[in-house]
């Protein structure tokens, strides 16, 4: 095997590790003020944040963009906006519930996927999932994990510790995203969000709180 | 005459005044004494703060930057805050970089296209030839200060309802820029330190 066919091999193994199901953890059974401090890992009341966005579609391509994400988590809705760094928007939608309105969006972002795709991310990282927990404790090294089975079979785990993890796995098991939330907090809001997308394409948003928000 | 009616004459003919007053200091600039100012223009550095004003926003979001022009065809805008950018121009030549993790990294191609439209038209306004744009067409109140009124063509009206373009006191010179969006939104760009016709190393043009 020549050396672009290891490398070739070794970025198939690369992208499948994401892929693979994780065994169970192991899990101290969770206190009821332990179920409160998982809503409490997602933003509470009206906010808006402005984040720097570096995003890399493929490895050494990437651009930056700015984007403004508005919420209301009694609602629920999500309002969000890319701009170039000129200041011209690419991208706004708004989500009420399920329903997603494209308020505007140019090439290459005006495909109906990148939209659904987009406002899913957002959800993920700024809105507690719908309901109760399924399951909630504390791992052996005190990190709470809150677990949620979500209505399309998809799985939402969040563990806390001197980092958050927010992890998506599809109905099969596999990691779909992760992202590692970096302290400090503002308002429940992470100074760094590193968010890996690998199906249903791989991707990575490195996000960088900027001032401007509340 | 009703007494409301004569409130609203002196309410009236206090504005006026109060703009007469107000368009008392500097000087009227001619359509074509415009031109001609423009057309001297050989280079620009210039330092700019933008405000967007957009709907979602509570304030606006600011950002601060430089530019450097040639009239033969190079541009350099970049953006010190929030967002660390560069947009490079050189004929035809457009390159994009941002500076992430202590470098410059170039940006995809997808976001060039973008902004060739809105670098060909900034070129235009620097050399003064508003008149040859494709997008907009233009009127031009005198003042002072003179202000050039870009509005837009057909599909360009969705998503710019116009753009005025403010002339400083020294000719040739732009004070500021401001954009209006359908929805409200809208973006100004003010100025400032705006040095004409100084020797600009080439480089500026070339890398990040």
């Amino acid at each position: 095997m020549g050396w672009k066919g290891k490398a070739g091999f070794i970025a198939v193994l690369v992208l499948c590790a994401g892929c693979l199901p994780v065994p169970e953890t192991d899990l101290m059974p969770g206190a009821p003020e332990d179920l409160q401090l998982c809503f409490a890992l997602f933003p509470s009341g009206p906010w808006e944040c402005i984040h720097k966005i570096e995003a890399r579609i493929h490895e050494g391509a990437s651009f930056t963009l700015l984007g403004i994400t508005r919420g209301d988590p009694a609602r629920p809705n999500l309002h969000t906006v890319l701009l170039t760094p000129e200041g011209f928007i690419l991208f706004e939608a708004e989500q009420l519930g399920d329903r997603v309105s494209v308020l505007k969006a140019v090439a290459p972002f005006d495909a109906p996927v990148f939209a659904s795709g987009l406002m899913e991310d957002v959800h993920l990282l700024f809105l507690s999932p719908r309901g109760r927990p399924s399951k909630w404790g504390r791992r052996a090294d005190g990190a709470l994990l809150c677990e949620w089975a979500n209505p399309n079979g998809s799985r939402t785990e969040v563990v806390d510790s001197t980092t958050r993890r927010i992890s998506l796995r599809d109905r099969q098991g596999d990691l779909a995203r992760e992202a590692v939330l970096r302290p400090p907090f503002v308002q429940r809001l992470a100074s760094e969000i590193d968010l890996r997308a690998w199906k249903p394409a791989p991707y990575r948003l490195k996000m960088t709180l900027l001032p401007g928000g509340s | 005459m009703k007494k409301w009616a004569w409130k609203k004459i002196l309410f009236l003919s206090a504005m006026m005044l109060a703009s007469l007053v107000a368009v008392e200091p500097g000087h009227s600039q001619t359509w074509a004494s415009v031109k001609e100012a423009f057309g001297k223009i050989r280079s620009i550095r210039a330092e700019f703060l933008q405000e967007r004003h957009l709907r979602i926003l509570n304030h606006p979001l600011i950002s601060e930057g430089r530019f450097f022009y040639l009239a033969s065809g190079s541009l350099r805008w970049e953006y010190l805050s929030q967002l660390q950018s560069v947009m490079l121009q050189k004929g035809d030549r457009i390159r994009l970089y941002h500076f992430s993790d202590g470098a410059w990294k170039q940006d995809m191609t997808q976001g060039v296209e973008a902004r060739r439209m809105v670098l060909a038209e900034m070129s235009q306004w620097f050399q003064g030839r508003f008149e040859e744009s494709k997008s907009f067409s233009l009127s031009y109140s005198q003042g002072p200060p003179g202000r050039i009124h870009l509005i837009p063509k057909e599909g360009i009206d969705r998503f710019i309802l116009g753009i005025e373009i403010v002339l400083s006191d020294k000719p040739g010179v732009i004070d500021r820029v401001e954009i209006l969006e359908p929805d409200g939104s809208g973006m100004g760009i003010k100025f400032r330190q705006v040095e004409i016709n100084s020797s600009l190393p080439v480089e500026l043009f070339e890398e990040p």
